[in-house]
């Protein structure tokens, strides 16, 4: 029995995995501005997060009407609910790749300072966290919105890393303080990418599973 | 019609209140509860509570046997020729169909408030006053007017009214008469009452008075309400049972219910994908 809301939630999942295939593309793409040095692909991306601002406009305008005119509960209600959280993160991934593009656009000016291979890394990991959030949302898949979880200390293991060996750069030759510092904030960047991936996959678990595991660490610690 | 009540050992009205899982206390209980029409098995062994200072909703496709049920609670099922019911339906933990226990008292205590307001032909403060009469509470004059005025306010409706008492009462609105119906149940101090459906026949801003009542009226009573309107049932209940075809699928707190029901048919009947 096809329900009046299907169609509804069909538009809804589009436009988020929409907006997160362009989340993903442009957190590659400023990463590549960067390491290229291209000032013209770090302008791209200021332009490329416009749009997914406005496909979050409009995601925000689809779910006001879904929820005043559907009425959701249970199942699709925690879907509603999580497509706006999702693309929430989403729309702050953009901001993040404009950022790095940023920085990026800084660097070209200045003396190149070589990319460290474990930023380099770091990127993969983010964007590789990203892409399978994405994906364990696609598919309802809770056990690789897990395998996601697991996997977000490692990119916090390479942003402590980054940051010595830039302060180490620092130290040993303080004219590349500027250029060190953008590479720390590019880290930084990446690890907030891997961040709202881990949201993602917390969400895809409270859509399929009612269970909100959100800061369940800290909040078990507390209580 | 015959009422049967099964005759297995039960516990004695108990002297404590009986809570229920949650802790709540329970006004009425049902246990293995069955109805039949006939050869038509409308109820299949159904058990569920219903708590005091609470609101249960019952929701289900039509024909599910909500309310069936709700009618079990005050013995409304046996002005039903070829009705039959068995099983064990409690009232402050008193077997309701006891002997001892007065079919009319048994509904003063347990109130009903039906889908269509059918007042009386009689004046407002008529309607009000007629529970007292016959169920030999009747009071005069002042006293009786302090209980036509505080059921009248219970029910939302003295603002509106207090001006025209004598006037007809099938000269208010249909969400007034609606409201004139719940003060005339209130007015023979229930301590349950069972609404069917109670706002079906209202517009949109009667159906929030009554609702905005409903909630008011949960602090001082246990209260059942059978409802269509899955969206009434989230926003009025604490507790909703949900049924299917004569039996109780899936009963708990309502938020679970609506944000995370535990039965694949609950799902889909709330969802919208049958029923």
């Amino acid at each position: 029995m096809t329900r009046t809301f299907d169609p509804v939630i069909r538009e809804l999942r589009d436009m988020l995995l929409q907006m997160g295939s362009r989340s993903e593309a442009i957190i590659e793409k400023s990463f590549r501005a960067l390491e290229k040095r291209d000032r013209k692909l770090a302008d791209e991306v200021i332009t490329d997060d416009l749009e997914i601002d406005r496909l979050d406009v409009e995601i925000d305008s689809a779910i006001l009407q879904a929820l005043a005119l559907n009425a959701p509960v249970a199942g699709d209600l925690r879907e509603v609910f999580g497509i706006k959280m999702i693309a929430t993160d989403l729309e702050r991934v953009g901001d993040l790749a404009r950022n790095i593009a940023k920085s990026a656009r800084r660097s070209a000016e200045r003396t190149p300072l070589a990319t460290p291979p474990t930023l380099e890394e770091m990127a993969r990991s983010a964007i590789d966290q990203l892409r399978r959030a994405l994906d364990a949302y696609a598919r309802s898949d809770v056990e690789a919105a897990r395998a996601v979880l697991d996997d977000d200390d490692r990119v916090d293991a390479q942003e402590d890393e980054i940051i010595v060996q830039e302060l180490t750069e620092i130290a040993n030759d303080s004219e590349v303080a500027p250029q060190a510092v953008d590479l720390i904030l590019v880290a930084k960047n990446l690890e907030r990418v891997a961040d709202h991936a881990t949201n993602i996959a917390e969400d895809v678990i409270l859509i399929a599973e009612a269970r909100n595991i959100k800061h369940a660490s800290k909040l078990g610690a507390v209580s | 019609m015959t009422q049967l009540i099964s005759e297995r050992e039960l516990p004695s009205a108990a002297a404590e209140p009986r809570t229920d899982a949650g802790g709540d206390i329970v006004k009425m209980s049902a246990r293995g509860v069955n109805v039949y029409y006939g050869d038509v098995h409308a109820i299949q062994d159904v058990s569920l509570e219903i708590s005091k200072d609470e609101v249960t909703a019952l929701i289900g496709p039509s024909g599910c046997g909500k309310s069936t049920l709700l009618r079990c609670f005050n013995r409304m099922n046996d002005d039903i020729v070829g009705c039959r019911v068995t099983g064990d339906i409690r009232l402050d933990g008193e077997p309701i169909a006891d002997s001892e226990m007065d079919v009319v008292e048994l509904r003063a205590r347990v109130g009903m408030v039906f889908q269509k307001p059918y007042p009386f032909p009689k004046s407002i403060v008529e309607n009000v006053a007629y529970g007292q009469r016959i169920h030999g509470l009747a009071k005069k004059g002042a006293e009786l007017d302090a209980v036509v005025e505080n059921s009248l306010r219970g029910a939302g409706l003295w603002d509106e009214v207090r001006d025209r008492l004598d006037s007809p009462a099938n000269s208010l609105s249909g969400g007034q008469q609606q409201r004139l119906c719940i003060a005339r149940a209130l007015a023979v101090n229930p301590e349950v009452i069972l609404m069917d459906e109670p706002c079906s026949a209202l517009d949109p801003i009667a159906t929030a008075k009554v609702e905005e009542l409903i909630d008011e009226l949960r602090g001082e009573y246990a209260i059942a309400i059978v409802t269509h309107n899955l969206q009434q049932a989230a926003r009025v209940s604490q507790k909703t049972a949900f049924f299917h075809m004569g039996e109780l699928i899936e009963f708990g707190s309502t938020s679970e219910i609506f944000t995370n029901p535990k039965i694949q048919k609950t799902n889909d009947y709330i969802t919208g994908r049958y029923g």
